[in-house]
């Protein structure tokens, strides 16, 4: 704690960034913290209920952040892997931020409970990590803490639903989207939702109605989720923000392992390795194509 | 009208057998979702096992159930140049909704001046008229509880029909309207002689002591800072954590904005909808030009808290406001409202600069 506040300070100090995103306690647990004089960087904490994914905050469309000028963020393993998306996309310049890597020990699901991991408080995310000690960082701050409990519920949530027949899937889905109110706070929220224009928000023409109705929401969805193949980096923030408190999650976590099985790929934290939405080759399969 | 009366705990899910069997919509705490995603939300439920009232705040409001996140306004059919338009019944069916928390209950009646202002809304009055609304009274959930600051509170029985206390095996029972009264006299062999009454008074107090610890009273002059601190240095940064995604809103007992949509059906006909909308997203005020005069975050922020603490009161009175604490927990980004408040209440008493927590440069 103290070298990420000591490191932010000097950061501050000598000018090399203008903002510190990092995490401060709140009035309901850790927090998203914007510390812009040195001697507030004693508000930065790193523990296990820093939850939110900072790099949501490098996307441009936070434009009421851009003013601010460059901008240093604490990320843990998972979050870099969407820093990595948004250089790859081109979003954000690699010399344009300052990474503060924080070596961490697993994260609990809801950043207003208390610090203890447990296998029911744990984030599902961490189950598979294998990115505790970012590489992806200018900076590298902490001491490796032990794995976390390991909480597979979403997976095994995840291998529920496939043995389902598909009328049960359907079923399922259905009465979860029927909750969708279309505010799109998972879009609003996600790192990589950076469209300037959504195609939901697109009216001449509609290519998807705005009504929580049930072509309405299955459209968003589906749009929603494919576009996020092989480019969502599972920080769950969606399903966290979700005020109908769908498990959106589960919709991204199967298709990151549809696109793991068909073109060998997971979402990673180095930039230069393109994703297969951005990449061609001769054997792709393609016999998913209708 | 105030009378009581008591309400066993077998009675009240016989209550809710009753208004099932009869054809009533019950409208409850329910569980929702599957493990590891289960949740208590406001439900209509089809059996009473489903009822979760003693369990934690649901996570959304009432609002859904008298202004649906989408609603068909009208239909239209075209025959030639001659477009014929079906009007959409006004007319809903009875509904109980069994278990609302008083911050709940309590929204309708200060959306209702808006909805009554320039023109009534049907649609949403049509619901209104339906619905009889059966509050029970909190214990206060947790620190973003504020219900007390805004002039409710834990056992404020406003926008109730009946309302329940719990006390020693069921509830003690406040009858405040010729609603709630019908409601009792149609099912009198459910409710016995009144008693309780002090179990609940201290049921009242311990909530209330518990949840005024959280946030003082938002005084008369809040509002007046608002109204004349527009270009204050607070909103210059006030939202920087902010997404813009709205979340607040959704959850929010008594934001009511929306946006009307028309939706073709084939080529000659289509339907009219209110959706809900936000002030926190940048197509909100966006014009066909481009430009945008709510142009970032901080400004969206400020007028979300201008309209709930100036703009409305200032119209209708009231503070568009129920002090759930919704939005402080559903903010993805740690914004938090009572903690704005009292800000702005220190600001408004006093000379000195910002100091909220963080952000200014």
């Amino acid at each position: 704690m103290k070298a990420l506040q000591e490191l932010a300070a000097k950061l501050l100090t000598e000018k090399t960034v203008q903002i510190v995103i990092g995490y401060e306690e709140g009035p309901r647990g850790v927090r998203p913290a914007f510390i812009t004089r040195a001697e507030d960087a004693d508000r930065l904490v790193f523990d296990s209920r820093c939850v939110q994914n900072l790099a949501s905050y490098l996307s441009p469309r936070r434009n009421h952040l851009v003013p601010l000028g460059k901008k240093a963020i604490v990320v843990k393993g998972c979050d870099s892997r969407a820093v990595a998306g948004l250089i790859r996309e081109t979003q954000v310049r690699r010399e344009d931020v300052v990474l503060i890597g924080v070596r961490c020990g697993g994260v609990v699901r809801d950043p207003a409970a208390d610090t203890t991991l447990t296998p029911d408080t744990v984030a599902a995310r961490c189950a598979e990590c294998d990115i505790r000690e970012p590489k992806l960082v200018d900076h590298l701050i902490g001491d490796l803490p032990p794995a976390p409990p390991v909480n597979r519920k979403r997976d095994e949530l995840i291998a529920a639903l496939d043995a389902m027949s598909a009328e049960e899937r359907w079923a399922f889905w259905q009465a979860e989207l029927a909750r969708c109110v279309r505010c799109h706070a998972c879009r609003e929220v996600c790192p990589m939702c950076f469209c300037e224009r959504c195609i939901a928000d697109k009216s001449q023409p509609q290519w998807i109605e705005s009504s929580a109705h049930r072509q309405g929401n299955l459209s968003w969805q589906f749009s929603r989720v494919l576009h996020q193949a092989g480019r969502c980096a599972d920080c769950s923030e969606c399903e966290r923000v979700c005020p109908a408190k769908i498990p959106l999650s589960l919709l991204m976590r199967k298709t990151s392992l549809i696109v793991r099985e068909l073109f060998n790929y997971r979402v990673t934290d180095d930039p230069s390795v393109p994703a297969p939405i951005g990449a061609y080759r001769l054997d792709d399969k393609q016999e998913f194509i209708l | 009208m105030r009378t009581t009366t008591y309400l066993s705990q077998t009675n009240l899910r016989g209550l809710a057998e009753d208004l099932l069997t009869a054809g009533t919509r019950v409208v409850a705490p329910a569980k929702i979702g599957r493990a590891p995603y289960q949740q208590v939300d406001y439900q209509r439920i089809a059996k009473v096992e489903e009822l979760a009232m003693d369990g934690a705040l649901p996570s959304r409001p009432l609002k859904q159930f008298f202004m649906p996140p989408t609603e068909i306004l009208l239909r239209w059919k075209q025959k030639k140049s001659d477009v014929e338009i079906e009007e959409i019944s006004t007319q809903f069916p009875a509904t109980v909704i069994l278990g609302a928390r008083p911050c709940d209950a309590a929204a309708p009646g200060i959306v209702d001046c808006v909805m009554n202002w320039d023109y009534r809304d049907e649609l949403y009055f049509g619901r209104r008229d339906a619905t009889t609304i059966i509050g029970l009274a909190c214990g206060g959930f947790d620190k973003s509880c504020f219900c007390t600051a805004v002039g409710l509170g834990p056992d404020a029985t406003a926008g109730s029909d009946l309302f329940l206390t719990p006390v020693d095996g069921g509830y003690h029972v406040d009858v405040l309207t010729e609603k709630g009264e019908s409601l009792v006299q149609a099912h009198a062999a459910r409710f016995s002689d009144s008693t309780g009454m002090d179990a609940a008074k201290r049921f009242h107090a311990d909530a209330r002591k518990k949840v005024e610890s959280n946030l003082n009273p938002v005084p008369p002059a809040v509002r007046q800072w608002l109204e004349s601190n527009f270009e204050h240095t607070l909103w210059e940064s006030i939202a920087l954590r902010c997404h813009g995604c709205g979340a607040c809103a959704s959850v929010c007992p008594t934001c009511h904005c929306f946006d009307i949509v028309d939706e073709a059906r084939g080529v000659d006909r289509g339907e009219r909808r209110r959706n809900w909308d936000t002030c926190q997203t940048s197509r909100f005020t966006v014009h066909g030009s481009g430009h945008n005069p709510r142009a970032n975050q901080n400004t969206r922020f400020r007028q979300r808290v201008t309209h709930k603490f100036a703009i409305y009161p200032k119209k209708f009175e009231k503070i568009l406001c129920s002090g759930c604490g919704r939005c402080a927990r559903a903010c993805p980004g740690g914004m938090d409202l009572p903690e704005l408040l009292a800000e702005i209440e220190r600001l408004a008493t006093s000379a000195e600069a910002p100091q909220l927590r963080g952000e200014r440069s």
